[in-house]
């Protein structure tokens, strides 16, 4: 340990404390408060199968919302993308839209769903919407990010044939790309799930509408049930999620041979 | 099928008199500060196979670029069939696709299958909305397979780029420039990193569409004993300079550059050359 070592580490620990005591972080509080935890989780215990049907059915409907989200989000994100990408743009062009997409992405997907839950009214709708802005502003940062590192050199061999901008993005630019799509589609569905499942929260719609609910009127029990889908699903998500992203994006990217069988 | 020889094109009154390549007292550079050409000439008759050789660094690339107007001088004037080369030009835009380029990595598009590589040739001849679909017409589909059988490749049209070998790669992307039914050929060192037999199966292939198409080919190569060995002439590129221009006429090789030096000469130079 150097002495200028010590020096950082006391500061970051000055800050820490000085934080804790802005915010009220206090150890005391937390300890004396894990009896009421133990109370929560012990009725939570208590399980409600009778739930399970509606908590699936509340579930299928936060994954149909997801799904809705991620697949318009992406399809108007990917034009967005290429419009920002600085390798087929001028200034003029990939600067606003650059700048769109970063309001865009300021707000959470939460703050997306009160403004829409104003807009359209209470239900899964105002949550859809939410979910697109959300992932138009991300995937449309990440795809322009995945065009901006294309290699050069299909791009100048397939340019000095004299093609158009369309057919170029259309040859080059989107099958160069499409694995890093497949995979942001593939990550953006995954955190549409879990984002849905909050989204309820504000009254817009999804199994968090339920949760919030029983939790609101101490009903434990059942909103473990409506937690437990939760969990199970983006598990089952993940799992799948996994297995495309093996089977149909590490090897393209490698260029091994992509499994036929 | 005529079979495939390797030969030594090396007869000069078959090159046309036209001129289809000049460069007067090209320079560029990359920084503004430093030039990788410094002051090059060069007149390219019409059909010839063509070489320029060089170590790394000297600017042979760049030489390839400036044709395909990738770049411009900063100074000097090129003409490639007579139109100044800019990608930006209206005039040079519309010939571009005579023009066909392989770049030392060759640029295919490495997930998707061979045919539709091929086929990125014809795309300036299409319809421009159909294209966007991929509906190819059914004449260029045979003249791709046309030429997938002519480079060696036939079966294979279905599979991914990134599933073939080096060689295979090669003959693809030079399908690809075929595809666009060119007038002039650019290749960036495309057998460099291939072995012996493979290099010279390659360069045959380009020797024998040269013939039937009556190409001008512009190649760019390390290795001198191959540009001999296939071209017509062979300018020799060092520091951004050329500093020798030969011509290969079976065992002779004579000096465009000065006309001062011998084959022997030439020979001894080139032999000195080789061995640092």
């Amino acid at each position: 340990m150097t002495p200028k070592n010590n020096i950082v580490i006391g500061i970051i620990i000055a800050l820490l404390v000085v934080a804790s005591y802005n915010v009220d972080a206090n150890p005391v509080e937390f300890v004396e408060g894990l009896p009421n935890l133990a109370i929560v989780i012990e009725e939570m215990l208590v399980v409600e199968p009778k739930y399970i049907p509606t908590a699936i059915w509340a579930m299928f409907e936060t994954i149909q919302m997801a799904f809705i989200g991620t697949v318009v989000g992406v399809a108007i994100a990917l034009p967005l993308s290429m419009l920002a990408a600085r390798n087929l743009n001028n200034k003029y062009v990939y600067a606003p839209i650059r700048a769109l997409l970063a309001a865009i992405r300021t707000f959470p997907s939460i703050l997306w769903a009160i403004l829409f839950v104003i807009m359209v009214g209470l239900g899964p709708f105002a949550g859809v919407l939410a979910i697109i802005m959300y992932t138009i502003g991300f995937v449309a940062k990440l795809q322009y990010e995945a065009i901006e590192t294309i290699d050069s050199d299909p791009m100048d061999a397939v340019s000095s044939i004299g093609v158009s901008k369309w057919q170029l993005i259309r040859y080059v630019v989107i099958p160069e790309s499409a694995s890093h799509l497949l995979s942001q589609m593939l990550y953006m569905f995954d955190y549409n799930v879990r984002q849905t499942s909050i989204l309820g929260l504000v009254g817009a719609g999804g199994i968090g509408f339920y949760i919030i609910n029983y939790i609101k009127f101490f009903e434990y029990g059942k909103a473990a049930v409506f937690m437990l889908i939760v969990l199970i699903t983006v598990l089952i998500i993940d799992w799948v999620s996994v297995k495309i992203r093996d089977k149909y994006i590490i090897k393209s990217q490698h260029g091994m041979e992509v499994a036929t069988q | 099928m005529k079979q495939i020889q390797m030969t030594k094109n090396s007869s000069f009154s078959l090159i046309s008199t036209k001129k289809i390549i000049q460069m007067n007292d090209v320079w560029t550079s990359y920084d503004s500060k430093n030039f990788a050409l410094e002051g090059i000439n060069m007149s390219i008759d019409r059909g010839t196979n063509y070489a320029i050789v060089g170590q790394s660094g000297s600017g042979k690339s760049t030489l390839l670029k400036l044709l395909n107007g990738m770049m411009i001088p900063s100074k000097g004037t090129i003409k490639v069939d007579y139109v100044t080369p800019n990608m930006n030009d209206k005039k040079f835009k519309k010939m571009m696709h005579t023009i066909g380029y392989i770049p030392q990595s060759l640029g295919l598009i490495k997930n998707v299958t061979v045919i539709e590589n091929i086929l990125i040739g014809a795309l300036p001849r299409l319809n421009k909305i159909q294209s966007m679909f991929k509906k190819f017409p059914e004449n260029e589909i045979k003249e791709a397979k046309r030429i997938l059988k002519l480079v060696g490749l036939s079966g294979k049209e279905n599979r991914k780029a990134y599933m073939l070998s080096g060689g295979e790669k090669r003959r693809v992307a030079i399908a690809r420039a075929l595809m666009q039914k060119p007038t002039i050929l650019l290749a960036d060192e495309i057998v460099s990193e291939l072995d012996h037999v493979t290099a010279r199966e390659i360069m045959d292939l380009i020797a024998d569409a040269q013939k039937r198409m009556n190409l001008t080919a512009i190649m760019v190569h390390h290795d001198m004993q191959l540009a001999l060995e296939y071209a017509n002439r062979v300018a020799v590129i060092k520091d951004g300079q050329k500093i020798l221009e030969i011509g290969v006429e079976g065992d002779t090789i004579v000096d465009f550059q000065t006309g001062n030096m011998t084959t022997e000469e030439i020979k001894e130079m080139y032999a000195n050359d080789s061995q640092k």
